[in-house]
């Protein structure tokens, strides 16, 4: 069949082979690699105490993270779409430092800020609050290097929301929280998922500005990234790669996950026959 | 409901949107706030529905002060150029929602919402879309969810702002006529905001003529067209033929019986194209043109004529036309049945000089 669009089998071909050479090729490598080890073998490792107790600071940091950027960035990027005020685009380019930023740069003032005799920390050590060197700062600096992720995902669906369905909302009578959850929300909520996402994924392989803030001690503010490293220090390669292994095991089914929420978030109105929302 | 405006004034920066506007709306009565784009329409509307806050002036609904009411206390209806719809929503879900948040205590039971609705559905005549999203709709069957939407809330005063503005023609002529007989039906006053005159003068029962943030004439439609209290209010109803009496000394012969009450020298005449007659031979006091070009669209055949520098339009009859055989070049003589004359310090020269 003739397609009306030209240039599909070409495009198709790029992108499997750009995509297998930068995406699948590494990950191949690593199964490969761990499959020195029987299957006893890695779960030993990936069941072990340090191992287990990294993948919960990782994976809890990163969904504590990812959900107060899910809540913050949403009303960032709202401020940043509905309001002008001075210095809006000096805001709405602040939103992209964590990304420029080199992570170990953001980690290093974080930790700084946050320490005992730190800015911020000052003031949060007499209420016992220790922020540095424990995972609170984890969950901060994966917070920082999240935001962007979720604020950009939001902005041009919000942009797309047009002033007059609210206004509509509030004629017909509905308070400002109404407006908000049976009007805005349901519409924000995909991309807010995306959002979320991207942020979570992102946190998950952070590595940089974590281990300057974490203050590293196993079983406690270990992240799995920093175990798989000093592994390699220790020519453990094997060992590296099963931790490795689990931890993309882990991201899949996480990020699998996500997906089916978004595909019922998106879906969910075929199945609601004009019930109650 | 009755809505009483008065001396509502709002300014946008330097910008005049309204200034010191009076208006009366009677229970009952469908009136049509008509008026070209930045005429301040819109943003009346906006004041009476909450949307937007004037700066000075009272807004009153049945005689009650509704100034600071928010949009939500107000109950009335709003309907939106582009629909507004709720795009998650089913049709079904769009109609209920004004019910659904009400206050638990006034919520009417899920039963009696679905035979209310129901019912809103039937009365636009799409309760077989109930399932549908609005995405699946097409322009006009949104419109009507729309206006469904509103009157769930059971309003008493319906604001539509050029609620048909977004359709095209066939479907336009269809809903206005459609929502005359909905209005008659539901017993509410309703003020709708349209720049088309036509659409203004079918429907409405009284029509407001805005122009520069000011109400320029208020009346029945018979009233505005026949009798415009300003050249802008003639020259917005239709189309128009000036004449300037020292450019035209025949022409002030035609509209002599009004033009003598006046300063002869200083006055406007105002001509529509349809109100003129073409003669084939010369009549006392008529103007001599040639033929310039000859259109016939639809019923009508519109003329083209050029009085010496100046450029006439007529429209006449096809019946009316194939008796004169008007042809390019032709000699003709142009008699006035009506002629409405302005002192010509009304008539803005920005806004006119001669011609259409």
């Amino acid at each position: 069949m003739k397609r009306v669009l030209p240039g599909f089998g070409l495009s198709l071909g790029i992108t499997l082979v750009y995509l297998g050479l930068l995406v699948l090729l590494p990950l191949s490598g690593l199964v490969f690699k761990s499959s020195a080890l029987s299957f006893a073998q890695w779960w030993d490792i990936a069941t072990g105490e340090r191992a287990l107790a990294s993948l919960r600071v990782t994976f809890g940091a990163s969904l504590l993270a990812a959900t107060i950027n899910a809540v913050f960035g949403l009303i960032v990027a709202w401020v940043l779409v509905r309001y002008s005020f001075p210095g809006k685009r000096l805001v709405d380019s602040l939103v992209d430092l964590p990304f420029a930023l080199p992570t170990a740069v953001a980690g290093i003032t974080l930790a700084t800020l946050y320490a005992g005799n730190g800015w911020v920390g000052r003031y949060l050590e007499p209420l016992g609050i220790k922020v540095a060197f424990t995972p609170l700062g984890i969950v901060v600096a994966l917070t920082f290097i999240g935001l962007p992720f979720v604020v950009r995902t939001l902005q041009p669906v919000i942009e797309d929301i047009e002033p007059e369905v609210e206004e509509a909302a509030a004629t017909l009578g509905a308070s400002r929280a109404q407006t908000f959850f049976r009007v805005l929300l349901p519409g924000i909520f995909p991309a807010l998922l995306t959002g979320f996402t991207l942020a979570f994924s992102r946190a998950v392989g952070e590595y940089g500005s974590v281990i300057f803030i974490a203050g590293n001690m196993p079983l406690v503010s270990e992240i799995t990234p920093l175990l798989i490293i000093s592994k390699l220090e220790q020519y453990d390669i094997v060992g590296a790669t099963a931790l490795a292994l689990l931890m993309l095991i882990i991201s899949f089914l996480l990020l699998l996950g996500v997906n089916a929420l978004q595909w019922w978030a998106a879906h969910r109105h075929h199945r609601l026959n004009g019930g109650a929302l | 409901m009755s809505i009483e405006i008065s001396g509502v004034t709002k300014r946008f920066g330097s910008f005049t949107a309204l200034d010191n506007i009076h208006l009366d709306i009677p229970t009952g009565e469908l009136v049509a706030l008509l008026g070209p784009s930045g005429c301040g329409k819109t943003t009346l509307l906006r004041i009476i529905a909450g949307m937007e806050s004037a700066d000075a002036g009272h807004v009153k609904f049945a005689g009650e002060e509704a100034t600071h009411l928010h949009a939500r206390e107000r109950k009335v209806g709003f309907v939106f150029q582009h629909y507004a719809l709720f795009r998650h929503m089913t049709v079904f879900e769009n109609v209920a929602f004004g019910l659904r948040v009400k206050p638990r205590a006034e919520r009417p039971s899920e039963t009696e919402i679905r035979r209310r609705v129901s019912e809103l559905l039937k009365l636009v005549q799409l309760d077989w879309l109930a399932e549908r999203y609005p995405s699946q709709l097409s322009g006009g069957q949104r419109q009507r969810i729309a206006l469904a939407r509103a009157l769930a809330v059971e309003p008493k005063v319906l604001l539509l702002d050029e609620p048909f503005g977004a359709l095209d023609t066939k479907v336009r002529k269809e809903l206005r006529r459609w929502l005359r007989r909905l209005h008659d039906e539901m017993h509410i006053s309703s003020v709708f905001v349209t720049h088309d005159q036509e659409e203004a003068l079918e429907v409405a029962d009284r029509v407001v003529v805005m122009n520069h943030g000011k109400i320029e004439q208020i009346g029945s439609p018979d009233e505005v067209y026949s009798n415009p209290a300003s050249p802008f209010v003639y020259q917005f109803l239709g189309n128009v033929n000036v004449f300037h009496s020292r450019v035209h000394g025949d022409w002030a012969e035609i509209g002599r019986e009004e033009a003598q009450t006046r300063d002869a020298g200083n006055v406007v005449a105002f001509v529509r194209p349809h109100d003129i007659e073409i003669e084939n031979a010369p009549v006392a006091g008529g103007l001599e043109s040639l033929v310039q070009e000859v259109h016939t669209i639809g019923p009508l055949v519109r003329v083209e004529l050029a009085h010496g520098p100046e450029l006439v339009e007529v429209e006449l009859t096809r019946e009316r036309a194939a008796t004169l055989t008007l042809g390019k070049g032709q000699r003709v003589w142009l008699r006035p049945r009506q002629v409405k004359v302005f002192e010509a310090s009304a008539w803005d020269l920005e806004d006119g000089g001669s011609g259409i």
